[in-house]
């Protein structure tokens, strides 16, 4: 409801004049113009009119920009060239905690399948077999060597019971290892087809058992056996030559000898140093727990089989000489003392000197 | 039949490693062992990518190959598997594979290893299917109930992808096409775009030095 206010004259016209002085009082009054010379001038000085100054006089030069570094294009074709091409293991982050999990694809993998499975395991079973051929061929052809002049009865001391245990020893684990390590090389090609997949799993547990815990006891043993036989098995080469250029009296004649002959040097020197490879890449594949990564592993595996191998070759000629192949061998490592004929025959350098010191003699002098 | 293959795109990879969750909590794995595991390469640096990297199940594998005692086995479907009462725990398999993927439980002296343990493509192994002696030894059998292995199928970014080769073929040959056209603007070849090259930062990925 509107309520309708009387107009008052009067107040209306003292109120529109208020209204209309207000707002000429307040309407803003044109400023004085200042001219440049009259007006004062401002206390504060500008820091940019002096900058200006001088860039509109070109005495002072901005410097260039340094070139914005763009990041080298990387082409993602290369990366994946170099993964498939194999020539390095490219290395990641991965949340895994394996020793080597970051590397994405390890190339030495299928190095060591080839050569295994190509050259190892075939080489070693015609080396093998080669030799266990020349061995049976040999004893055909050239018979047991028998001590000429028969048995003296004669006992001649040649080997103490320090040097007779060792030995036994470490031909009792070398048989061992060389047996097992021999059915994990090529046991899959020969006797499982025989024995089917579960019986030679077990035969292959067993195995890998014997294997992995009589290595060690095979190490400190063939130690032990280097520092007990290495005086003898120090060269004398004008000697050694000699033997070896009449083949050892093997095929007839006679070749002299000081306490070991110059064939039996060369086995201890491929014994001992390429026993030290195998067990020294055999501690590194049977404690895996020292951060060794794949390719360490291979690598071990190809020395320790290889050295392995060419010892057993060889190690099968060793079993033969001292077992069979020569009457009246054997019983210097098995009882210590060997027939005085035989000394005089295979070993007379030494033998006159055991004669010559026989009074007062030390069973272990050679 | 056609085989069974995995497919890692290292583009869509993203590295949350849900893939290795997926295959540790379905199948049982023993502890310290990952079937699978997540690569990144150049990280942190310009170009860097990530793979999912576990059993390639090869056609001419490996792994079989060197074994001491032949405990490797393909299925029709091209998935190779293992038999872990034969395995001797000799380590083998993990020095021969390209991927790493054999794994062992034990990491002990005198070269004790357990037995092997590897992915499966969650296709189980040589024992009675879906019993409880198959899921404690080798996992799950999803193979068996038509699935797809658990990793490609957890996969966030559809990065990993598993199943039979001529479907991811096809998945693939999509992808590249698709790649190579969305980069037709930018003037360069997918096989050649190393960054992603966009009018006014000169090729740079960010604005900032």
């Amino acid at each position: 409801m509107v309520t309708r206010i009387k107009p008052n004259p009067a107040l209306s016209v003292i109120t529109l004049g208020l209204v209309i002085g207000v707002l000429l009082l307040l309407h803003p009054l044109p400023a004085e113009a200042e001219s440049s010379e009259s007006a004062s001038q401002i206390p504060v000085p500008n820091p940019g009119t002096q900058l200006w100054r001088d860039v509109r006089n070109r005495t002072v030069t901005t410097p260039e920009p340094e070139p914005r570094k763009v990041p080298p294009q990387v082409l993602v074709k290369d990366l994946w060239q170099q993964i498939q091409g194999g020539e390095s293991d490219i290395t990641g982050r991965t949340q895994s905690q394996g020793v080597d999990a970051g590397v994405l694809i390890n190339t030495r993998g299928e190095q060591w399948r080839n050569f295994r499975m190509r050259t190892l395991v075939p080489y070693t079973g015609y080396l093998l077999g080669g030799v266990l051929v020349i061995i049976v061929l040999f004893y055909v052809l050239r018979g047991r060597i028998v001590i000429s002049g028969g048995r003296s009865g004669i006992k001649v001391p040649r080997f103490n019971v320090s040097q007779r245990t060792v030995h036994w020893v470490v031909a009792t684990t070398f048989v061992l290892l060389a047996v097992t390590g021999i059915i994990l090389l090529l046991g899959r090609l020969t006797l499982k087809p025989f024995l089917g997949g579960e019986t030679f799993s077990s035969v292959a547990i067993a195995t890998k058992t014997i294997h992995d815990f009589v290595g060690p006891v095979f190490g400190v043993a063939l130690v032990a056996q280097f520092f007990l036989f290495v005086r003898g098995n120090l060269p004398s080469f004008k000697v050694d030559l000699a033997w070896l250029l009449k083949g050892g009296g093997m095929f007839g004649g006679h070749a002299s000898s000081y306490c070991y002959n110059a064939g039996e040097k060369m086995w201890f020197w491929l014994a001992m140093l390429g026993g030290l490879l195998v067990v020294v890449t055999g501690l590194v594949l049977d404690f895996p727990i020292f951060g060794q990564d794949r390719g360490m592993m291979a690598f071990s595996h190809v020395v320790h089989t290889i050295s392995a191998v060419i010892i057993l070759a060889v190690a099968l000629g060793h079993i033969y000489m001292g077992t069979i192949a020569v009457e009246g061998a054997f019983e210097g490592m098995a009882t210590g003392y060997c027939d005085a004929n035989w000394a005089k025959e295979h070993h007379d350098l030494w033998y006159d000197k055991v004669k010559a010191g026989s009074e007062e003699k030390k069973p272990s002098s050679p | 039949m056609a085989r069974m293959k995995f497919y890692v795109d290292a583009e869509r990879c993203i590295e949350c490693n849900g893939c290795v969750t997926a295959c540790k909590n379905e199948n049982n794995v023993p502890w310290g062992v990952n079937r699978r595991r997540v690569v990144t390469i150049k990280d942190g640096e310009v170009g860097e990518r990530s793979l999912s990297v576990a059993c390639m199940h090869c056609s001419d594998a490996p792994c079989a190959a060197v074994c001491p005692v032949d405990c490797f086995y393909t299925t029709d479907d091209g998935v190779v598997l293992h038999d872990k009462d034969i395995c001797i725990g000799c380590g083998y398999c993990f020095i021969a594979c390209p991927f790493g993927a054999p794994q062992f439980p034990e990491s002990g002296a005198f070269s004790t290893r357990g037995k092997m343990d590897k992915c499966t493509f969650c296709a189980g192994g040589p024992v009675e299917t879906g019993s409880a002696e198959e899921q404690r030894k080798y996992g799950a059998n999803r193979l068996a109930d038509g699935k797809l292995p658990i990793c490609a199928e957890m996969c966030a970014t559809k990065a990993l992808l598993a199943g039979d080769a001529n479907v991811l073929s096809d998945i693939y040959r999509k992808r590249v096409v698709n790649r190579g056209r969305s980069v037709l603007d930018w003037g360069v070849q997918y096989q050649n775009a190393g960054l992603r090259k966009s009018s006014g930062l000169s090729g740079q990925a960010t604005s900032s030095d």
